[in-house]
């Protein structure tokens, strides 16, 4: 190690959503220089850290002053403002933009919006689950189910889930049973004790099987739901079952159904023992802001200001109102490059402001652009793991103006 | 610098039993946020002629902030858009926020809606140390009120651990350890052993009992028993001197027969101080399968024999509830009977979490009973110092119906009127059918929702109005319907701040937190943080609701 190189230990990673708290960053002139214990998707995340400093008014550089002056008018006038939260911010600055929306009276929606279906789910239905570590310390049948989270959510594995000796699991992968359940595409873990086939068009129809057969009613004695009849059964006799399933869309859309179907059974084998469902959730403190959107507003995201107060969207969201050109002004917090790209399109005709990490390069084109740092890595704060659990951040590198601070000086012009 | 604010809160009917004031008119003088004995003559008068005065409420026992709180809330989107809270207008120009109700309120709205009914303070009762990082947060969005934060304690890992090995000393360093890193104000006991054994697991490699039903079940060890885990954590609080004993919600909540394991419980801890919350819940007799009973006498009578002894009621009222706890098999047993939404989240080494949607209804049998045995609690009770209110809000019902709860104790009539409308079929044995005829006094309701609590949680500046006090005050209009009376306060001042005038909310200052830093043998954290290495998913250096370097 050089002598000009200095350690930022137990550092919150927010590659994805693991929230894996263990990285050991090494910065060399102001530069990441490694990220001890980070998978390749962290260390990418982290990259060498740089980030540009830029604020831009129409697309030239301008003072902090000027920029917040212009996006004040531009959302003080604005009929029918979105605020919408992208990826990559604290719940610092996520707590900033909700009040920033009350004052507005904005629609404010998030990228949780894509995982719409999940949050949906849990609200019909409830949830059946655990937090990452009580998987770790109690379960013995893991069924990944048409996900193997080697690819998105690399250190599930080893961290959680599966390797690790926990309280009841002594022998860590050894007392566990895992079972690969392939749903069309989707496949469970290549090294999996046990493997089912789910034809795609089957997935909903398979676990309304498994949880009659949880229930000791018999749905179907096709051929077809044989295999999943019997991992219903294998499950009823695991102690303490995880059932592990991606929150996040895929390359081909999900039954909206699946999400509900994943819940109820998870919920219907807490009868004859203990099941956890896991929904797994990508990075950048998304589940922050699912938090931090209920605990202000009482609802988790696609929440419309424009009557005074919270009301719940979540079919009229983002994504729709930019669809019926009825929004006239966005502010856009975050990282623009998590936005799904059908919302590029629908901003890059409107006034928009941009505050977050490389706003300046935002596809979308923003009328004023404040570049931020990084939460985690220039920013600090809290962050959620995608179990909801709170984490410090600890950043390893000074950036530019924080994003909430940003947000706070914008809410401040516009009285708030 | 200027000098402190100063108001004379003039001519008002005081009721400050902690000083023996009882219906005296006087006058309450504040200097900056506090009760001082006097003012000059020309200092700022507030007119309180005709009305009534009380120190600010503090309410020993609710959910209000934190992961398990949250979770309820978003389980509710249909109350919330049923229940919309617009930003209330405040006085110089400051901005409040919008929100919404129902029986799990947002932040903002939470604190507004307490302040508005005359509290001040507040306890957030079940806070897992895990997500301490949350409650914390969302009580900072949480304006007006002071808060404090009881922290899980009696399912922990490493807890019971240290009780296996029959090392208390270790486990009261722990404890002390645990309520500084989470900035804690209480240890809580929720289900004794009963979240460890559901959360170990069922089917045919489990356990036969998800739950543990008597206080000398073992858990997991055989050394290791509900009676133990009280035992040691009671001992914990009382050797740490913390101002608040512990925190108990008994084992087998809301089974019927369940009196037996909380007269024993009680009997296990006779001596020492120690807090019984919702008592309600846990005062039934009878058995599974053959009907229930009330046993609210034979609990409230322990109760009056032992000064030890403190408890606050958790009455059920009528309408909706959500109920919240991390009492998980409790919340499985109730969606498995209902049908309800239904979420569990079992919450790593430490505790559980479990919410049901609910409602109380006056026709139903069981809602009825409960009914009756909190009411019975509150009118049998000899000591209202030790007997205080709470609904376990939102579990009995939310905290904006404890003006209706305040009625039902002081106005007979109006309570037997509503007995007359309620299910009768498990009421026999009930000590209301013999006709209670007990109405409680303004003084006794000071004392059961002001002046007991903050003694009971070693509060010394809340709770009353004598010098050096918090200048929290609450000013009611005499209105002979106590429901209205106690629903609608004409002031409010908080830290002297007066946030509630002629009934509107005009001010909304940031609350305190309460807590405490106990002190305790710092090699407890080395082998903690051995603990965490062999088995947390959280940094030892992350965990915790501190602010990071």
């Amino acid at each position: 190690m050089s002598p000009a190189a200095r350690t930022v230990e137990h550092v919150t990673c927010l590659g994805c959503g693991c929230a894996c708290d263990d990285i050991t960053v090494v910065v060399k002139q102001d530069r990441v220089a490694e990220t001890r214990n980070a998978c390749a998707l962290g260390a990418a995340w982290f990259g060498d850290g740089r980030i540009p400093q830029d604020v831009r008014v129409n697309g030239r550089a301008a003072p902090l002053e000027r920029a917040l002056g212009e996006a004040a008018r531009m959302l003080g006038a604005a009929k029918r403002p979105l605020v919408y939260l992208a990826a990559d911010l604290s719940c610092e600055a996520q707590r900033e933009a909700v009040a920033l929306s009350d004052r507005l009276g904005a629609m404010l929606d998030s990228i949780t919006a894509a995982a719409a279906a999940g949050v949906l789910a849990a609200q019909r239905r409830g949830r059946a689950g655990a937090t990452l570590g009580e998987i770790r310390q109690r379960a013995d049948v893991i069924v990944f189910w048409g996900v193997d989270p080697v690819a998105r959510y690399p250190r599930f594995a080893t961290r959680y889930a599966v390797e690790p000796r926990g309280l009841e699991a002594p022998r860590g992968r050894g007392s566990r049973t895992v079972i690969a359940v392939d749903v069309g595409a989707g496949r469970g873990p290549a090294d999996a004790d046990a493997r089912v086939e789910i034809a795609g068009g089957d997935e909903v129809d398979a676990l309304g099987v498994m949880r009659a057969t949880v229930q000791g009613r018999v749905a179907s004695d096709e051929a077809r739901f044989r295999g999943s009849a019997e991992l219903a059964g294998r499950m009823s006799q695991g102690r303490y079952v995880a059932l592990v399933a991606d929150g996040e869309p895929g390359a081909a859309p999900a039954d909206p159904d699946r999400a509900e179907a994943l819940v109820t059974l998870a919920q219907a084998l807490n009868a004859p023992t203990r099941c956890a469902l896991i929904v797994l959730r990508g990075g950048g403190n998304r589940s922050g802001a699912d938090a931090v959107l209920t605990w202000q507003t009482g609802f988790p995201f696609a929440v419309d200001f424009a009557p005074g107060f919270p009301t719940y969207r979540p079919h009229a969201g983002a994504a729709a109102l930019l669809a019926a050109r009825e929004i006239d002004a966005a502010l856009v917090i975050g990282s623009p490059a998590s936005i799904p790209a059908p919302l590029i399109g629908g901003l890059a005709g409107l006034p928009t402001v941009a505050i977050g990490p490389r706003a300046s390069a935002a596809a979308f084109k923003p009328a004023v652009s404040v570049d931020t740092g990084i939460a985690g890595i220039h920013e600090g704060g809290t962050a959620y793991r995608m179990d909801e659990v709170p984490l410090p951040l600890r950043p390893a590198l000074a950036g530019p103006p924080t994003a909430a601070g940003t947000l706070r000086a914008l809410r401040e012009r516009l009285g708030a | 610098m200027s000098a402190a604010p100063q108001l004379r809160v003039s001519g008002g009917t005081v009721h400050d039993p902690a000083n023996r004031v009882d219906g005296q008119v006087r006058d309450v003088c504040i200097e900056g946020d506090r009760i001082v004995d006097d003012l000059p003559a020309n200092a700022p008068r507030l007119d309180a002629r005709g009305m009534i005065v009380m120190p600010g409420g503090v309410d020993i026992h609710a959910h209000i902030a934190g992961s398990s709180v949250n979770h309820g809330r978003r389980l509710l989107p249909e109350e919330h858009a049923a229940d919309p809270a617009p930003a209330p207008r405040l006085a110089d120009g400051a901005v409040a926020r919008s929100g919404t109700g129902g029986t799990i309120p947002s932040t903002f709205t939470t604190g507004y809606r307490y302040a508005g009914l005359g509290y001040t303070t507040v306890m957030e009762a079940a806070v897992a140390p895990l997500a301490a990082r949350q409650a914390h947060a969302e009580l900072d969005d949480t304006p007006i009120i002071d808060a404090g934060c009881f922290v899980l304690l009696g399912n922990d890992d490493y807890l019971l651990r240290q009780l296996a090995a029959g090392d208390p000393t270790r486990a009261r360093d722990y404890a002390a350890w645990l309520l500084g890193v989470t900035r804690g104000y209480a240890i809580k006991i929720v289900n004794p052993g009963g979240i460890a054994r559901w959360k170990s697991g069922g089917g045919a490699g489990g356990s036969a009992d998800r739950n543990v039903s008597g206080i000398d079940d073992p858990v997991g060890s055989s050394s290791v028993t509900p009676r133990k885990i009280l035992e040691v954590l009671a001992g914990a609080a009382n050797a740490l001197g913390l101002p608040h004993p512990v925190h108990v919600h008994c084992n087998n909540l809301g089974q019927p027969g369940n009196v037996a394991t909380t007269l024993e419980s009680m009997r296990a801890l006779a001596g020492q101080r120690a807090h019984f919350t919702h008592l309600q819940f846990h005062s039934y007799g009878g058995e599974r399968g053959k009907g229930w009973t009330s046993a609210a006498r034979d609990v409230i009578e322990h109760v009056n024999a032992h000064p030890e002894v403190s408890v606050d009621v958790g009455q059920v009222m009528f309408g909706p509830a959500t109920t919240v706890t991390a009492d998980g098999p409790v919340e499985y047993l109730l969606h498995a009977s209902t049908g309800r939404r239904w979420v569990n989240v079992d919450i790593e080494l430490e505790t559980g979490c479990g919410i049901v949607p609910y409602s109380y209804k006056e026709k139903a049998a069981v809602a009825a009973l409960q009914w009756a045995v909190g009411l019975e609690l509150f009118l049998l009770a000899r000591d209202p110092w030790r007997v205080v209110l709470s609904t376990d809000h939102p579990n009995g019902g939310s905290f904006l119906s404890y003006p209706r709860l305040i009625r039902l104790l002081m106005d007979r009539a109006y309570r037997d009127e509503q007995l007359k409308q309620v299910n009768q079929r498990m009421l026999a044995g009930s000590a209301l059918l013999d006709g209670l005829a007990r109405e409680y006094t303004l003084a006794e309701i000071a004392v059961v929702t002001r002046a007991g609590p903050a003694r009971l949680l070693g509060l010394k500046h809340k709770g009353h109005l004598g010098a050096g006090a918090d200048a929290d005050v609450t000013i009611y209009a005499d209105d002979p319907d106590r429901a209205q009376m106690f629903a609608t306060p004409r002031y409010v001042i908080k830290g002297g701040a007066v946030v509630v005038e002629e009934g509107q909310l005009r001010r909304a200052p940031a609350g305190r937190r309460l807590a405490v830093r106990p002190e305790y043998d710092a090699a407890v954290t080395r082998d903690v943080q051995r603990f965490f290495d062999d088995y947390a998913c959280v940094a030892f250096a992350n965990y915790g609701a501190e602010p990071v370097a």
